[in-house]
């Protein structure tokens, strides 16, 4: 069971996406939650704050998900947070590139709490959390 | 406004709009000529090749705005009777409690009351926890908000090039060197300003159409396809 104070970052563009997920980790029992509205944001927050577990879109301004992905894992501090996309990019090649650059899990948008619920226990317990 | 002024007026705006019409089509055959000289009949092709493809976006916008209500108002219409239901047995009990408080009755009676409350109080949780689950459904329908935003942001895209493109026909045909050269650079000075664009190969929004080759169409396909490649 994965300890209900553990601090997750919300990256998405849309601020009605950020707030469903919110609401969704909030069910789940997470309420140390924060948000950011792009990739660089992401980043920005990432590296001043003391985050373990990321909830990103890829299609966003300024600095893609994907991008933001591979920046974490150049980054020491960063490389091995856990990252989870949730996205609506549907192609192949899309789940391949993300799961080469080193996302933890890959949810299609649209999706159901289950869903998520299911993605997040998953890198949990490869978390050994 | 007497009779003859109706029909003067009738036979000016006739002619009016006979003139306008001849004058549109003047200004069309010049611009098609133009654009042939020009090659920029090429680009508007490919701007008109991009119209179809918005007609499936706009078609999945509207879909899902639709799907989206309909998921709200169902959730809606199951969580309303049950929270009736609440209010209506509390109420009841209520009521049994105050004529017990003014006048004291039998304890059998009493003890019936003690049981129908003691089940409502057990039933509450049940059906608070079904509203509950009404209000995330409520809350997951809105999901299409980020879907069709993504899909709209494309199609601006679309129509901000075909604007492009017909405005850069209407500067080439300015017959006037200066004139031109100024509305050229005020053209892309503003074009400037809109966003620069990206490597769209893996930026493709939402899939607005069913069946497209090497795209899943659900996440137990994602799935199946990060379990294949050992991820």
């Amino acid at each position: 069971m994965a300890d209900k104070n553990m601090s997750f970052l919300v990256v998405d563009d849309f601020p009605t996406m950020r707030r469903i997920v919110r609401s969704l980790l909030k069910e789940l029992g997470f309420t140390n939650v924060e948000e950011a509205e792009d990739g660089q944001d992401a980043l920005n927050k990432l590296r001043a704050g003391s985050f373990e577990f990321v909830v990103s879109d890829w299609n966003m301004p300024n600095l893609d998900g994907l991008e933001m992905l591979k920046e974490m894992r150049q980054d020491d501090a960063l490389k091995e947070l856990p990252v989870l996309m949730v996205t609506a990019e549907a192609k192949k090649e899309n789940i391949i590139a993300a799961a080469q650059a080193g996302a933890n899990g890959y949810v299609v948008k649209p999706f159901t709490a289950a869903t998520l619920e299911e993605k997040l226990n998953k890198i949990f317990e490869k978390m050994g959390k | 406004m007497s009779q003859n002024e109706q029909t003067g007026s009738d036979q000016l705006s006739e002619e009016a709009s006979e003139e306008l019409i001849h004058r549109i089509g003047k200004l069309t055959r010049m611009l098609r000529e133009n654009m042939r000289e020009l090659g920029l009949d090429k680009e508007i092709e490919k701007a008109a090749e991009a119209i179809p493809d918005a007609r499936d976006r706009l078609h999945y916008v509207a879909a899902m705005t639709e799907q989206a209500a309909e998921r709200a108002l169902n959730a809606i219409d199951r969580a309303q009777p049950m929270q009736d239901e609440l209010t209506e047995r509390a109420e009841a009990l209520d009521k049994r409690w105050a004529e017990w408080f003014d006048a004291p009755k039998e304890l059998d009676e009493a003890k019936a009351l003690v049981n129908d409350t003691r089940g409502y109080l057990n039933d509450v949780p049940d059906m608070t926890a079904a509203t509950g689950k009404e209000l995330l459904e409520i809350m997951m329908a809105q999901d299409f908000q980020d879907l069709t935003g993504q899909v709209i942001k494309k199609m601006m895209d679309v129509i901000r090039e075909i604007e492009h493109q017909l405005v850069q026909v209407l500067i080439d045909n300015v017959p006037e060197a200066q004139a031109r050269e100024t509305m050229q650079r005020k053209a892309e000075d503003q074009w400037k300003h809109d966003t620069a664009r990206r490597n769209e190969e893996l930026l493709n929004g939402p899939q607005v159409k069913e069946d497209v080759p090497d795209t899943v169409s659900d996440q137990d396909q994602v799935d199946d396809l990060l379990d294949e490649l050992g991820f």
